[in-house]
């Protein structure tokens, strides 16, 4: 192999280190350390030129190890593993010293930062002097992607893979594909009519060859990696057989089951045989298992005799399990709406003319109970009160985040009350109104103009005073308290992560942000893949956001899952465990502590012995080192942290270095 | 008489401790520079004999940290690491080696602010039960 | 215990065609010694003891890399025939359950025990003895004939310490069983528990002073049935995980590692104790271990050869007050 040469590169990362790290000291003492043959310190290593001299120095000067002291490698390790490939060193010879995360950024002492600059330095070229170049393997990527949840966000990101020429499992929870978008009545700023826009698209992906589409389905279990997910999923019982539903409808009087209606809130009944809404994709029927007769008390059945042509009804229907294979995934699983009833002093749940914003997207929708008309106990409300900001900017419920599109919702809302009620009252109370996209405070504007009255305030109850509600607030711009007396009041109530979040996290391996929304790579720079390679995010479920922020989104998350799909082949982990068979005694610690089924048991033969070793299935491995803590023997080790290497560092940095 | 400055190593898992200090460090939170840390890829790579070594090479505490239980990116090493740093713990009272040398967190990648506290009890808890010199290695 | 059954026993052992040999007790070079006796002919079989004297753990001369020579009809013989108390079959289901010997090699020939002899009580309280001697044990005292000179004292004055608390004293893995079963002592963890207790600067220096002891003659290491990698990690050189030199901070490194190694592994036989020349208290170490094993992880070593280690499993559930 010949001597290690070590190059050691500081960079000043503009003022970020240099500002508070002795740079200068740091290099003079890096050309200290054991092997190095050169250290240099320059402004931006991450730059072209900064690349640019690296790159020239491996080629110049045989470097074979190269340590940079920067950034965390969490943000550039990818960036110089390709420095060295370019220059045609092993990727896998190169060490980072986090100098700046870990250190500029969060001590003040610059004499200390320095001394902890150079103990990680230290550390790293040890490491370096002991890093093998390492070998990467490739595998075949299957050609497809799944997306988990069918509203717009799924709907987008399915169109345009499948658009792209890969085929797409799309997964719905519901029996119809369409998500919250659909139960809205207009869309802001424009107007649009939201079912009208969507089903178009919703259209698109019934009619997709690249598209199967599984609804009333969930994910149940994942297993393996980038490129080479087995996923299961579980299609729950509609009783009608798919294949023949057409959707006549002719059952459905025969049916004696009411129930509320889920896609109209609750607030007005359905047969328990029903289809979601007539535009629904797939346009089939579905049975609730929870109201059924049948499901329930093996009872009834005045449904299945009726449809004798096609015999489209089948109680006796099973669930399905269905395993496919994918090679990306994306999660677009979408939002809740914050539950009111935590905010007891709003009236919500006690007063019925107290409802929630999606509530009056129904009420106000030409397909919803009273086809568009906005009736209160059969009334027209005089006198309307939009309450903002409930359940998101609120400490006491532990929703600090705001919603993003509450204010905007809200003032669409307030238009539609002015459109259909020409001479109500209305108010809207207020903290901020954020109207910050294309054409929102223009259409803010507008509203405000159509004498729609904006309280700046924060509602403290909402009260029965004889037959009237009154909205007590403070109004702070006059600086005194107000009441207002209302016949509907409209809670703008923000998003929520859905009440299943965790429990897909789980399933996914993926995070959650500390407000419990999924968590993205980084905030700034991936805010659509996830910690888990293969796995992206689009929609609501990665934090609020309105439609248009949604499909852009989620085509991004589409061209992003197309990226190894069409790439065909995907680099597996070089920083995988291996074993030495010379003193290994097949005890299978190793294989018991693996997370991932990666080592077996195999026979070899061994100074004229028989024995059993274990052996790591470099695929699989995903280098966690589990493994290697588990073996007593020192027979397992990882590539790039072999006990060598870790014990090493552990000595430079358990040194202490001089007390001031 | 200079104060007593502690050396703490601290192992932090790649994907959820360390992600979580250079969240630290981009939302500038400053806490007490007397922590090295070593990047493992999980806490299940960690050995407790690390600690021992740590500790006796000048090391006067040593930190594990690593992802929650559940969200470990690996699947379970964080559990290993949890029974296994207990266990180390226990060992180490028993031969009269302050358990407080070893500490353990779980510190998610999101959670900037609680690793600055970590790292800022761990080293008040040092400072005040002082440097480890009873087993320091002899010099070469 | 009738020594005439146990060398019957023995004779049917070895008389099987598939059995090479057989791992028992013989008397040692002089005085209380015993030594493994590696029996293969009807006249080896006399050479068979078993008293209160017999403390080694056979099971130790199943891992070892010496291969025994046997005659030629014996050559295609499996099986390894085998004495195992209490405490061995324990240790030779966890060598099973880690695969360092497959079940079907070995016949085992359980013995329910009494208990041993703590070989450095004896040799204080009959210093300097070179001729024979023999044991047996009667109403709870141990008869002691050295020559033709016969003495009787108390059994708990010479048990080993290991015997005092043996809650497993009949062997959870056998093919033949030679004996009446004998009753368990209740689990007895004071001793660890008061040492808890103690402040933290006494402990510390008990132990470095026991630690300073240490000549790392490695002869607790090989007197363990549980020690037996091919290579130790705690020898290599690369890496080296602690010097040879025997100075304080490598020797305490050297046991809390071995120690830290046993960990749900130890099986209490108490070998390592009786064999360190400087009188190290090892146990004290791995009964501490022990202890936390069963308390902590509800684990108990060799009670069977298919339990998994309890440091490659783990609880949803288990204790993590001391995490932050």
């Amino acid at each position: 192999m010949g001597k290690i040469k070590v190059g050691v590169y500081i960079c000043h990362c503009g003022v970020n280190i240099k500002s508070t790290v002795d740079i200068d000291k740091l290099t003079q003492f890096a050309s200290t350390l054991p092997h190095v043959s050169m250290a240099k310190e320059y402004i931006y290593l991450c730059s072209d030129p900064g690349q640019e001299l690296i790159r020239n120095d491996i080629k110049e000067f045989n470097l074979n190890r190269i340590v940079v002291a920067s950034c965390s490698p969490r943000m550039h390790e990818p960036t110089f593993r390709k420095v060295l490939r370019s220059a045609g060193l092993n990727p896998y010879c190169l060490e980072m010293a986090n100098i700046r995360e870990h250190c500029s950024w969060v001590h003040d002492d610059k004499i200390m930062a320095t001394q902890k600059a150079e103990a990680t330095l230290s550390a790293s070229v040890a490491k370096a002097n002991l890093l093998e170049p390492l070998e990467e393997k490739e595998v075949d990527v299957t050609p497809a992607a799944l997306v988990i949840g069918g509203g717009i966000a799924g709907i987008q990101a399915a169109l345009d893979i499948a658009d792209t020429g890969f085929k797409v499992y799309l997964v719905e929870k519901e029996p119809s594909i369409g998500g919250h978008m659909m139960q809205l009545d207009k869309t802001f700023p424009t107007l649009d009519c939201s079912a009208c826009i969507l089903t178009p698209k919703m259209s698109d992906v019934g009619n997709h060859p690249n598209i199967e589409l599984l609804t009333y389905s969930e994910v149940t279990d994942v297993k393996g990696y980038i490129g080479n997910f087995k996923v299961t999923i579980k299609k729950k019982p509609r009783y009608i057989v798919e294949e023949q539903c057409n959707a006549c409808g002719l059952c459905v009087p025969y049916c004696p089951i009411e129930m509320p209606d889920p896609f109209n809130m609750n607030l007005s009944k359905i047969k328990c045989l029903y289809i979601p809404f007539p535009q629904a994709v797939p346009a089939k029927y579905v049975i609730d298992p929870k109201h059924c007769r049948y499901t329930l008390r093996r009872e009834c059945k005045q449904c299945e005799p009726v449809c004798k042509d096609l015999k489209a009804i089948d109680l006796k229907q099973k669930e399905k399990l269905i395993e496919v294979e994918v090679g990306t995934i994306i999660v677009a699983t979408g939002f809740d709406t914050f539950d009111p009833t935590l905010k007891p002093e709003l009236g919500y749940g006690l007063y019925p003319n107290v409802i929630t914003g999606l509530e009056f997207e129904r009420l106000s929708s030409a397909s919803g109970p009273n086809l568009g008309e906005l009736l209160i106990h059969g009334k027209k409300p005089k006198d309307v009160v939009f309450i903002q900001c409930v359940g998101s900017r609120d400490k006491s419920i532990g929703n600090e985040y705001c919603s993003r599109v509450c204010c905007m919702y809200t003032a669409k809302q307030a238009h539609l009350v002015r459109e259909k009620i020409p001479d109500a009252n209305i108010t809207a109370f207020y903290i901020d109104v954020r109207a910050f996209g294309k054409g929102f405070e223009e259409f803010y504007d507008r509203v405000k103009q159509e004498g729609v009255m904006y309280r700046r305030g924060n509602v403290s109850e909402v009260f029965k005073r004889k037959d009237r509600l009154v909205v007590r607030a403070e109004d702070t711009l006059l600086g005194q308290p107000i009441e207002v007396e209302a016949d509907l009041v409209v809670l703008a109530v923000g998003m929520v992560p859905r009440s299943d979040t965790a429990a897909v996290a789980q399933l996914l391996k993926i995070s959650q942000s500390p407000d419990k929304f999924f968590l993205e790579a980084h905030p700034k720079l991936r805010p659509i893949d996830t910690a888990s390679d293969g796995i992206f995010l689009a929609g609501c479920c990665q934090g609020p956001k309105d439609i248009p922020d949604t499909v852009a989104q989620a085509s991004g998350a589409a061209a992003r899952a197309c990226i190894p799909l069409s790439q065909g082949k995907v680099r597996t982990e070089a920083i995988v465990s291996h074993v030495d068979e010379t003193i290994c005694r097949g005890c299978a610690l190793c294989v018991e502590a693996c997370p991932y089924e990666a080592i077996e048991l195999k026979t070899i033969e061994r100074a004229g012995k028989t024995v059993q070793v274990a052996s790591v299935n470099e695929v699989l491995c995903k280098g966690c080192g589990a493994c290697v803590a588990a073996c007593l023997c020192g027979v397992m080790q990882q590539n790039s942290f072999t006990d060598e290497q870790l014990l090493s560092m552990i000595a430079v940095l358990s040194e202490h270095y001089e007390q001031i | 008489m200079s104060k007593f400055e502690p050396n703490i190593v601290a192992f932090l898992c790649n994907w959820c401790s360390y992600a979580g200090a250079d969240l630290t460090g981009t939302s500038r939170i400053h806490y007490p520079p007397n922590v090295k840390v070593i990047r493992v890829m999980c806490t299940g790579r960690m050995n407790p004999l690390f600690v021992i070594q740590a500790l006796r090479q000048g090391a006067d505490g040593v930190l594990i940290s690593g992802c929650h239980p559940g969200e470990c990116h690996y699947l379970k090493g964080n559990y290993l690491a949890r029974r296994r740093f207990l266990l180390m713990r226990k060992l180490l009272e028993h031969i009269g080696i302050n358990p407080l040398r070893l500490r353990m967190s779980w510190v998610s990648a999101s959670e900037g602010k609680k690793f600055a506290d970590v790292i800022t009890t761990v080293t008040e808890d040092i400072k005040r039960i002082g440097p480890q010199q009873s087993f320091k290695r002899e010099a070469v | 215990m009738n020594i005439q059954k146990l060398r019957d026993e023995a004779i049917r052992a070895i008389g099987r065609k598939d059995v090479k040999y057989l791992i028992g007790y013989q008397r040692g070079s002089y005085g209380f010694r015993v030594s493994p006796a590696f029996i293969q002919t009807k006249e080896d079989v006399d050479r068979l003891i078993f008293s209160p004297l017999c403390h080694l753990s056979l099971t130790k001369y199943l891992t070892l890399e010496e291969i025994i020579p046997v005659s030629e009809e014996k050559q295609k013989a499996s099986k390894i025939a085998i004495f195992a108390r209490g405490c061995d079959s324990r240790a030779l289901n966890q060598v099973i359950a880690e695969k360092g010997i497959p079940r079907d090699k070995l016949f085992i020939i359980g013995i329910p025990c009494e208990g041993v002899i703590d070989r450095k009580k004896i040799e204080a309280r009959f210093p300097h003895v070179t001729d024979p001697a023999d044991v047996i044990e009667e109403n709870g005292k141990y008869i002691i004939t050295i020559g033709d000179q016969s003495h009787e004292i108390q059994k708990e004055e010479l048990l080993a310490d290991t015997c005092k608390v043996c809650q497993y004293p009949n062997p959870f893995i056998y093919d033949k069983l030679v004996g009446d079963k004998v009753a368990p002592r209740p689990a007895n963890y004071d001793d660890i528990k008061s040492w808890e207790e103690k402040p933290l600067e006494e402990k510390l220096d008990f132990w470095l002073d026991q630690f300073d002891r240490c000549i790392r003659c490695y002869a607790c290491k090989n007197a363990c049935p549980l020690c037996y990698s091919l290579v130790c990690i705690l020898d290599r050189l690369n890496p080296q995980w602690v010097k040879r030199s025997n100075d304080t901070s490598e020797n305490l490194m050297f046991h809390i590692s071995r120690a830290f190694h046993l960990a749900g592994r130890c099986i209490s036989c108490g070998e390592c104790e009786r064999a360190c020349p400087m009188d190290i208290p090892l146990m004290k170490l791995n009964r501490k271990l022990e202890k936390d094993v069963k308390d902590l992880f509800s684990y108990e070593s060799g009670k069977d050869s298919e339990s998994k280690s309890p440091m490659t499993t783990f609880h949803v559930e288990d204790r993590e007050d001391f995490i932050l």
